[in-house]
């Protein structure tokens, strides 16, 4: 190294920090003695209490990220698609992690943040979603059609299956080959929702889309679904993000800790035959 | 009760599920594993017999991280750069985060996790790297092919309305960087030579501070130090996946052994609530 450099001198920059933090989302009262002690809680101007009395949990989920209580048929799609994605089922990376955690012993508080950890993944998670919102923004006045053929000439052109779901997440997020063919599970669960009367512009796009993609072995994923509904329900694309993480965390919770009480031996271990060092090998 | 399959078709491509059944209950690694009275290996190094004892934890943690067994001086330096980037402040917003369980009694270890994972942030820690690794080699690309650094930095500022948004230089809370000549100095010790990356670095420095006033962070020494030594920004993100663990784990331990909510405690009012004024609750349709 050369001679001793001279940098800036270091001194504060004494920037004008906010006195207090500010939130539109919840008011809480303070107690008649004890300025710490909430007496009262309002959630966007709605007492707590009233909340509690008058509502159900998915007008609340609504309220509290929206800044309004939803319509009726917006509270019903939305409850729906709680409900579908309560479980991405016991094969899904992110529950397979929080199996893992629960098979391992790992303090059960820890089993919800690592599957949601894991959840947050791009492929099939959280990852994916605000980039599936944004493209349902920009295509859904587009003729799906077009879509298609500009995904079927990619695919069409990269010919290894290794890379498909690397090119329908650049080109149709929220809509890809899941092991190597169309989900059908969500696919129908998203015609079912299609019925409700809260259904709105980007899911009927989807529908359009995935009707296209069904024959090529491409369809709807559970990413595609939920930001096909959250930008219909007016949610911001990095909010659903965090929805997706809430709505489909109940699952993760309750399979790892199915195995929270078995033995190690209760997950398959795979065996040292079966376990290959490619690096070695070659 | 009668259970309905769906009888649609999938469509799917034989292939894919062919490799998937190849797969599916065989690891293949391409970095290592562990094997009972065999040995453990990673990068195709017996961990036992060539690395334990003999390489230092952080030449380990960077053969996991890039697959490259690295020269002790070059672990020692980016064990000396973990020190500069993990102190023990739980102003910084990843140590609050430890700070805060350790008011809500967690464990340790989720403490130091969670604070760890809000590094993966676009503003500070581990994140900018990439970016840092990213502006520099490009950077240097255009010095190669005839830019100067006053150049470099036009080229930014003019797209920013005028302001230096460089990342590796400027910081925020404070002016400066204690952190550079300490990491200068140590470099100078474990006889690494500037590269043509960090060169370039400190020319730009000249230029910002001559014209803005602003000048180098650590994200920007590391940046250009890191490629020179031909480290990817995949690479760089990858070995400082931990890089703030220590000072988190110590603001856990400074709270956690205090009465509980008892870290800058709130008050009601303390929280300034723009929301909707106070509105009755209509009955659900």
């Amino acid at each position: 190294m050369s001679d001793k450099r001279q940098h800036e001198k270091v001194q504060s920059r004494n920037e004008n920090f906010a006195d207090k933090v500010a939130s539109k989302i919840w008011l809480e009262k303070p107690s008649e003695d004890n300025p710490y002690i909430t007496s009262q809680a309002y959630c966007h101007g709605y007492d707590l209490f009233d909340l509690i009395r008058k509502r159900n949990f998915s007008d609340v989920f609504y309220l509290l990220f929206r800044g309004e209580l939803p319509s009726k048929h917006e509270s019903e799609i939305l409850e729906a698609l709680m409900i579908a994605l309560i479980n991405l089922g016991p094969r899904h990376p992110s529950t397979r992690a929080a199996m893992n955690a629960g098979i391992g012993k790992t303090n059960p508080t820890h089993i919800l943040p690592i599957g949601i950890g894991v959840l947050g993944g791009e492929y099939l998670g959280a990852g994916n979603i605000s980039k599936t919102m944004k493209f349902f923004s920009k295509n859904r006045k587009v003729d799906a059609s077009k879509i298609l053929s500009l995904l079927t000439e990619k695919l069409e052109q990269e010919g290894n299956h290794e890379k498909y779901d690397d090119i329908c997440a650049e080109n149709t997020p929220g809509f890809s080959k899941v092991y190597g063919g169309v989900d059908i599970l969500t696919t129908e669960i998203a015609e079912l929702l299609l019925e409700y009367k809260g259904a709105g512009g980007a899911l009927k796009w989807g529908k359009q889309l995935s009707s296209l993609l069904e024959p090529h072995g491409i369809g709807w994923n559970p990413t595609g679904l939920a930001s096909a509904i959250f930008s219909d329900l007016g949610f911001q694309p990095r909010t659903g993000a965090c929805l997706f993480q809430l709505i489909c965390s109940p699952g993760l919770a309750a399979h790892g800790l199915e195995l929270a009480n078995k033995p190690i031996t209760a997950m398959p271990y795979v065996k040292d035959e079966n376990y290959v060092i490619e690096s070695q090998n070659k | 009760m009668k259970i309905m399959l769906s009888n649609r078709k999938t469509n799917s491509c034989p292939s894919v599920i062919k490799f998937l059944d190849e797969n599916r209950s065989t690891i293949f690694s391409r970095t290592g594993g562990w094997f009972p009275g065999r040995g453990v290996y990673s990068h195709g190094h017996s961990m036992l017999d060539d690395l334990v004892g003999k390489k230092t934890y952080f030449q380990i943690l960077i053969l996991n991280a890039t697959g490259k067994l690295v020269e002790k001086p070059f672990a020692d330096w980016v064990e000396a750069i973990y020190g500069c980037l993990s102190w023990p402040d739980p102003r910084i917003w990843c140590n609050q985060i430890g700070a805060l369980a350790g008011n809500a009694k967690t464990t340790v270890i989720a403490a130091t996790a969670m604070g760890c994972l809000a590094t993966d942030s676009r503003t500070y820690g581990v994140l900018p790297l990439v970016e840092g690794v990213l502006f520099i080699t490009a950077s240097l690309k255009k010095n190669e092919l005839g830019a100067s650094a006053k150049t470099i930095v036009e080229e930014i500022t003019s797209k920013n309305k005028g302001k230096p948004y460089i990342v590796g230089y400027k910081r925020p809370i404070a002016k400066g960087d204690e952190r550079l000549e300490v990491m200068e100095e140590i470099s100078k010790e474990l006889g690494f030579q500037e590269g043509p990356h960090l060169k370039l670095a400190y020319e730009i420095e000249e230029v910002l501070l001559k014209d803005y006033n602003e000048g180098m962070n650590i994200n920007g020494y590391m940046s250009a130090f890191l490629s020179d030594q031909k480290f990817t920004e995949t690479e760089v993100y990858n070995m400082f996946a931990m890089l703030v663990a220590s000072g988190v784990t110590a603001c856990y331990l400074d709270t956690f052994h205090r009465p509980a909510n008892s870290f800058l405690p709130l008050q009601c009012g303390d929280i300034a609530y723009t929301g909707s004024p106070i509105r009755e609750t209509p009955d659900r349709l």
